[in-house]
């Protein structure tokens, strides 16, 4: 009765485990992509990103990657802001008008980054925020010209 | 051959065996196609490996060069120059576009770089390096000037790339503009891609051989090809479709032949094996569930109708089988009530029914026999035609074949026959040949009732046809199934068809001829008496009447090897001599009384040696 008892117990400790088990592989390997859309954001494409870079040359460009990815390459004009390290002060220094258009960019669909760099943006007031959801994947796929620091 | 030949075991046996055959055969073509299918298809697959591999070799050539010219197209030197194109210092332009063959880039040592040159915004050349050919004309390739010219605004910031043919070859081009999201002009980066080519075979990993149109090898991977080695060829195409170069791939043949040799003699044992063991476990099936009780059932089949009419077939097998013993036992036992309905009803008809075989001696006689001629059953068999009739039953015969040749019906006439106490009386007769035994026979009808007014001489001859007809059919019977009808007493020991039992029956017959002349020498000299008062004294053999005059004419048949019959009554020749003995053992036990005593038990010996034998 006890001997059964105890088999039990291992048998659903040992299914639960290795159900755990599987569950965390299986979030492990699941990579999130950014979210379709954001309220009140502009979404564009890297030709309708050109043509604003273009057109608008006031407009900020914000590449929300690491330092090194930024070096290996990036849009011209852009500056590099790493998302955790945007800071409220910082956004406010370089674009103090929050009506002022800002585009963000990060590595691709895959990428969360600038979806929370914008997140961040909005909520200190930024209501002119334009997102660039391709990002570089897109851009580099697309053989768009890109500024390679040494 | 005829198909009554075949056994359904042989044949079970040869189906199986074809299967087996055809399995073996199969599996040696389906080997055989496997191993050029696999060849074809390694072959196939190897053509696209290239083609993809090429793909990827042309991407990475692409990335080399889209970078160099990213790095070059923002130089502020270039780009300001480009706007400026009136005051262009041509010496310092072509320095500039030399520095990398000079001093080099990253991923220098990746490509092969053949020549740079600068475009303004209408394509038209503005200057290239001297390092390089000088023989590649002063315009872009007419593809990438349609790819350009056709494109959007916002598109002409892409880089293009193209594989073209220069007059000096094949060309790898890449086209970037220059000056960056604010274009001035656009840089030409152009290399050579057979440099590149051989890295395909890094991807095959096999000997890779580059080609040009008209054959001459141009490049190639260094790996070693031997005589084992297949080359499988992929024509590279430039941009425009024209055929640039081929490409050969070497698949190593011995190798994937021995691979797939391997596999081959894997697979084939498996499903030979396999189907063997299939095959085998079905022939199992049929040996327990078809040939054992086939065999049982037809072997029992054989007994019944050889005679063993008292025999069952063994109905324990599939349920066809067992329904076929089932009804061949009912068919069986409505053969044996039938025989015997007709043999009783025989035995019990009024009319005198007998049946001799060809040496005269009574094969078969009914009740109506036996009291018609005032003798006992077992007396009346140890008589021959001659013995109950006083005409030749032979002869009579022979003269009505002789009147009437085509004579089918039976003969009619009226018989002289004698009564055991001796007084002759007529009687109609309906006699016919019949086959006992393969032999000639003869069936004879009395009419045992020949006072009976109420029965036209006609329907009298009806009645005795009729009767000897059904006599007939039993005698066939009995003939097709000895043993079967009991009261065909002699028909049963004739028929042996073995060498054995005739040889055990002629010794039979010797020693009772032996044992009886003996009985009835100790009976003459050593008793003093005569024949006939052996047969009168020890009752056991008939005495006759003839012509006033009483004989012993069953004894008189057992003291002649040729007159003796050929199933004689052993047992009566046994108590003959045992009855002598004893008279001899009263009276004068001697010499003779000795040698009777040991020429009995001889012939006990010889019968109980016969019988053991045949149980």
């Amino acid at each position: 009765m006890i001997g059964s008892f105890i088999t039990v117990r291992f048998i659903t400790a040992l299914t639960a485990g290795v159900f755990l088990l599987f569950s965390a592989t299986l979030l492990a390997e699941e990579k999130p992509y950014a979210p379709e859309v954001i309220q009140d954001v502009v979404i564009v494409t890297a030709e309708q990103a050109i043509e604003m870079i273009l057109s608008s040359p006031e407009l900020l460009v914000i590449d929300s990657r690491k330092k090194t990815e930024y070096l290996k390459g990036h849009i011209e004009g852009s500056i590099n802001i790493l998302n955790t390290q945007l800071e409220r002060e910082e956004l406010e220094r370089i674009a103090p008008d929050k009506t002022k258009a800002i585009l963000f960019y990060c590595n691709g669909i895959r990428c969360l980054r600038s979806s929370d760099s914008i997140n961040k943006a909005r909520g200190w007031g930024y209501s002119n925020l334009i997102w660039f959801r391709g990002g570089w994947k897109e851009w580099t796929d697309k053989r768009l010209p890109v500024i390679i620091d040494k | 051959m005829k198909i009554e030949s075949l056994s359904i075991r042989s044949s079970t046996i040869a189906i199986i065996s074809m299967i087996g055959i055809i399995a073996i055969v199969l599996s040696m073509f389906a080997g055989t196609y496997f191993k050029q299918a696999a060849l074809d298809a390694q072959i196939n697959s190897l053509s696209r490996v290239i083609q993809v591999a090429s793909q990827e070799m042309l991407k990475q050539l692409r990335s080399r060069t889209f970078d160099l010219g990213m790095k070059l197209g923002h130089s502020s030197e270039l780009i300001s120059m480009l706007k400026a194109p009136a005051a262009i210092d041509k010496e310092r332009l072509v320095q500039l576009l030399d520095d990398p063959f000079v001093n080099g880039f990253v991923g220098f040592s990746e490509i092969d770089l053949e020549k740079i040159r600068v475009y303004n915004l209408q394509l038209e050349l503005v200057g290239e390096s001297n390092t390089g050919p000088a023989m590649l004309g002063d315009e872009l390739t007419g593809f990438l000037v349609d790819i350009v010219k056709n494109r959007k605004v916002s598109d002409r910031l892409k880089a293009v790339d193209a594989l073209w043919m220069s007059a000096q070859g094949p060309l790898f081009s890449t086209l970037v503009p220059l000056g960056g999201l604010r274009p001035v002009g656009y840089l030409e980066i152009i290399v050579n891609p057979i440099f590149n080519l051989p890295d395909i075979g890094n991807i095959t990993k096999t000997p890779v051989r580059i080609y040009s149109l008209s054959g001459d090898m141009i490049n190639t991977n260094e790996q070693e090809i031997t005589d084992g080695h297949l080359p499988v060829e992929f024509t590279l195409h430039a941009s425009d479709g024209t055929p640039a170069f081929k490409i050969a791939g070497y698949e190593n043949i011995d190798e994937l032949s021995r691979e797939m040799d391997n596999t081959q003699t894997v697979t084939i044992t498996g499903f030979l094996l396999l189907s063997f063991s299939t095959l085998l476990f079905a022939l199992w099936l049929f040996h327990r569930f078809l040939f054992t009780p086939l065999g049982r059932m037809i072997g029992d089949m054989e007994q019944i109708t050889h005679g063993k009419l008292d025999l069952t077939v063994n109905n324990k097998g599939l349920r066809e089988f067992h329904i076929l013993a089932d009804a061949f036992n009912s068919m069986t036992d409505q053969v044996r009530m039938r025989t015997n309905d007709l043999q009783r009803l025989l035995d019990l008809d009024d009319n005198a029914l007998m049946c001799f075989d060809h040496d005269n001696e009574a094969v078969y006689f009914n009740t109506g026999a036996t009291s018609l001629f005032g003798y006992a059953s077992d007396e009346i068999i140890d008589l021959d035609s001659t013995d109950l009739f006083v005409d030749d039953i032979n002869q009579i015969i022979e003269q009505a074949d002789v009147a009437d040749g085509s004579r089918q019906d039976s003969l009619h006439a009226r018989l002289g026959c004698k009564h055991k106490d001796g007084h002759v009386f007529q009687c109609d007769a309906s006699i016919n040949t019949v086959d006992v035994l393969a032999q000639n026979g003869i069936a004879i009808a009395l009419n045992a009732t020949p006072g009976n007014e109420l029965v036209s001489s006609t329907q009298s001859y009806q009645r005795l046809d009729a009767a000897e007809e059904t006599l007939s059919s039993l005698l066939a019977f009995a003939k097709e199934n000895p043993g079967a009808m009991p009261g065909l007493v002699n028909l049963g020991m004739l028929h042996t068809g073995d060498n054995d039992i005739d040889e055990q029956k002629a010794k039979i017959r010797e020693q009772v001829v032996k044992v009886m002349n003996m009985s009835l020498s100790c009976w003459e000299h050593d008793l003093c008496k005569t024949k006939l008062e052996l047969a009168e004294e020890s009752g056991l053999w008939p005495v006759y009447i003839d012509k006033s005059t009483p004989t012993t004419r069953t004894l008189d048949k057992y003291l002649n090897i040729a007159s003796c019959p050929k199933n004689p009554r052993s047992q009566r020749a046994v108590d003959t001599a045992e009855f002598v003995l004893r008279n001899m053992m009263e009276k004068s036990p001697g010499e003779k009384c000795t040698e009777l005593h040991e020429a009995l038990e001889t012939f006990r010996l010889l019968l109980s040696g016969i019988k053991s034998r045949n149980k």
